[in-house]
């Protein structure tokens, strides 16, 4: 137990950390002077958020939520309504801004309450399709409605792209998302995913905390969506589509359902490489056709290196490590050499990779890794001093 | 009638959900594989973007049928064998997620290896002579006697309108006539007004319903496919077998049954009347076009269906095909159609919230 004075420290000197941080990355992108950079910093900080936030919802919670774009929507639209209706110019932006993140954050966790209430009589799959077609009825109803410019959008009068601001809502978020973890309410979140019927029976509210993870997951979605609808002054249903709830939850599988660590490096890695890709240049048929053999036949294999191979020398995972150098041998190999072949010449737009390759990582990893690259691990400074060689470190990992 | 192809889809969902406890996410893209299966083999017959469009036959649609068949149930078992059944004892949230990557993958691949660009949809030209128009049916007839009433006038018409021409032969302009030829023209006029009123007045008063042929050839099919599909798991050994998996997946296997071959038999004959359905759509309900993400709407939908009758319940899901269908129908109908799409999941939210085991299900009790 650490002592009070100690653990105030350590808050204050975290706060005062975070804050800085933020400004540094503030600084450090508009150093850059290229606005196309700062955008995709805004979107990738707010992918965190909404991946975290998901986290909570998906992961730490273990309801399976699929329309997480309708919270992030639900924010974004309140922002850009609010602000058409109200805003005066010579009002100050950022409080502006900030008051609308908190307009955001409460719409979308009204909406999350009232998702969160059915969802007490829904478990698995349902739930996620009930989720998904929430999801669809926001965007449908936004398209509809004259007030929010049907399908065309609207457009946000106040245009603030604040780095600072999108750095210091992650940080919040993570660190919610973190203490609450480390305490006894986080205990009842965690024992809800493994088993709710086991869980009531030991004396945890059911109710309370499904519907208290579904407010406070969509309320940072709504937060987030205010600064969306400010960074970018433009709102239009079409940019909250179902591949983007998809794609969020690609993230927090991808990274380790459960794990904070794992979800936002997930975030960042899948949101920034889509973005590269866009300049992709033309690939041949015959290419693709090659890689994907490969990719089929390494996968089979690596699978059945895992399912049925039991000697103890060499151990499994280098087995696994060189079935899939291997099999990217293989892919070079068949991707170059069937590119020559005439009837495979045909060439393919790049850009139109992008989905195909964040499909095929999903079923992929499913088939070899269903918990997720990180799995439940999270990162900690007490593995780093394991890993520098220290002795004796307790072990404070939490066992998401 | 589009509340068959989603009864078709549904009982896809209804099926693989009966024996494996897994909602297949990709069903809709087996769906618009289907749906492609049909449009190659209406242009390997002729009926291509540029062909020369001669008129279709029975034969025609045959094959197609039998391809799209054939397409949507072998990319059925292709997903079954190599997608779900390797990650079967994982927790069900892997095989959503997998099916979520499948569809998302057979949307975009599909892309870049289907024939992308350009405009695509089945040739209207493919369906046989006999198939096109409507079929009219008379719940009420037309009122004759005013028919007839209108009839016996016509000869007064024929009069006046001769005596109008006569005169207007010493009128030396056609637009400024003298008096007694704006009286005959207005007697003329009213007999003309006369018949037309009568005429009207018969043919409101008649009551028919038109359907199109090519509408009730679908519903026709859809039926026979049902009716195939009963026989099957109710009266066949496979069906018994089918039926075993679905109370009791391992209780089934210790009593001799090959469970493999059950799900993918189960997969193969959800995937061939997704496969049906979709060359259906896409022939007969005109304006339908094909791209790969048409699996998506349709997909969704017949999932709403499947629960609102009650998953893993055949009857159910073609009960809740059909009343998904009007309902959309009513939804359009009644104005709202920019709501079309939402009616399905406002449906279903109600459905789950109100009674989740469907109309047709049955509640169970989790036990832990």
């Amino acid at each position: 137990m650490k002592s009070p004075a100690k653990f105030w420290l350590t808050r204050i000197v975290s706060v005062v950390l975070a804050i800085v941080g933020a400004f540094a990355a503030q600084g450090a992108i508009d150093g850059m002077k290229n606005s196309f950079v700062a955008l995709l910093f805004v979107l990738a900080g707010l992918y965190v958020t909404l991946a975290v936030s998901l986290n909570l919802i998906n992961g730490i919670t273990g309801q399976f939520s699929m329309g997480h774009a309708a919270f992030y929507m639900i924010g974004a639209y309140t922002a850009a309504l609010i602000t058409k209706l109200a805003w005066k110019s010579q009002m100050n932006p950022m409080a502006w801004v900030l008051l609308m993140i908190v307009a955001g954050a409460i719409t979308a966790a009204l909406a999350g309450l009232l998702v969160g209430i059915p969802s007490l009589r829904l478990r698995g799959d349902y739930l996620a399709v009930v989720t998904l077609g929430f999801g669809e009825i926001v965007k449908i109803i936004a398209k509809n409605q004259e007030v929010l410019g049907k399908a065309y959008g609207m457009n946000n009068p106040l245009k603030y792209q604040s780095i600072f601001l999108v750095v210091l809502l992650a940080i919040l978020c993570i660190a919610v998302c973190r203490n609450l973890l480390k305490t006894a309410h986080g205990l009842s979140f965690l024992a809800v995913r493994e088993d709710e019927i086991a869980s009531a029976a030991m004396g945890v509210n059911l109710t309370k905390v499904k519907v208290s993870a579904f407010v406070l997951g969509s309320a940072f979605a709504g937060a987030a969506g205010a600064l969306y609808s400010h960074g970018l002054a433009f709102v239009s249903p079409e940019s909250f589509s179902m591949d983007m709830s998809f794609l969020i939850v690609t993230m927090v599988v991808l990274g380790g359902t459960g794990s904070i660590t794992g979800t936002s490096i997930a975030a960042i890695v899948l949101f920034l490489i889509p973005e590269k890709l866009r300049d992709l240049s033309n690939v041949k048929m015959g290419m693709i056709v090659g890689i994907g053999i490969a990719l089929i036949i390494t996968v089979a294999l690596i699978k059945r290196a895992q399912d049925h191979y039991h000697k103890s020398s060499p151990p499994k995972a280098v087995v696994v490590i060189g079935l899939t150098i291997a099999g990217i041998m293989l892919a070079a190999g068949l991707g170059a050499g069937l590119a020559n072949i005439p009837g495979l010449a045909a060439e393919v737009a790049g850009s139109k990779l992008r989905t195909v390759l964040l499909a095929v990582t999903l079923v992929v990893l499913m088939l070899l890794r269903p918990q997720g690259i990180f799995g439940h691990h999270e990162f900690s400074w007490s593995w780093v001093q394991k890993v520098l060689g220290k002795k004796n470190v307790p072990n404070v990992e939490v066992a998401a | 009638m589009l509340g068959a192809i989603y009864a078709l889809i549904a009982l896809g969902y209804t099926m693989v959900y009966g024996v494996l406890k897994l909602i297949n996410f990709a069903h809709g893209e087996v769906f618009m594989l289907g749906a492609y299966g049909a449009l190659l083999a209406s242009w390997w017959m002729g009926h291509g973007p540029n062909g020369q469009a001669q008129q279709g036959s029975w034969l025609v649609l045959g094959i197609m049928l039998l391809t799209a068949m054939a397409t949507s149930g072998g990319f059925g078992l292709l997903i079954e064998r190599f997608a779900y059944r390797p990650i079967r004892n994982y927790p069900r949230i892997a095989s959503l997620i997998t099916a979520i990557g499948l569809s998302l993958l057979f949307q975009y691949g599909g892309q870049i290896f289907l024939l992308e660009g350009k405009f695509q949809a089945i040739d209207g030209k493919v369906m046989p002579a006999s198939l096109e128009g409507d079929l009219k049916f008379d719940i009420k007839g037309k009122n004759l006697a005013l028919l007839d009433e209108a009839k016996k006038l016509r000869p007064e018409l024929k009069e006046a309108a001769a005596a109008f021409d006569e005169q207007l032969k010493s009128e030396t302009s056609r637009f400024q006539l003298s008096p007694k030829g704006t009286e005959l023209r207005d007697a003329r006029d009213k007999i003309d007004r006369q018949i037309k009123d009568l005429e009207n007045e018969a043919n409101n008063g008649a009551v028919s319903i038109s359907i199109s042929k090519a509408k009730l050839l679908m519903f026709g099919t859809t039926l026979v496919l049902m009716v195939g599909l009963t026989y099957l798991v109710m009266f066949t050994k496979p069906g018994r077998a089918m039926r075993a998996v679905s109370l009791d997946f391992n209780a089934a296997s210790l009593m001799g049954i090959n469970v493999n071959k059950i799900v993918s038999l189960t997969f193969f004959i959800g995937s061939v009347l997704a496969g049906a359905g979709a060359m259906m759509w896409a022939t007969f309900i005109s304006g339908n076009k094909i791209d790969t993400f048409m699996g998506m709407a349709p997909g969704v939908k017949a999932f709403v269906a499947a629960v609102l009758g009650g998953i893993g319940n055949i009857p159910g899901a073609v009960l809740g095909g059909l009343l998904m269908g009007v309902s959309e129908n009513l939804v359009d109908w009644a104005g709202y159609d920019g709501y079309r799409d939402a009616i399905a999941f406002i449906i279903l939210i109600l459905v789950l919230l109100v009674k989740p085991g469907g109309l047709l299900g049955s509640n169970k009790v989790d036990k832990v």
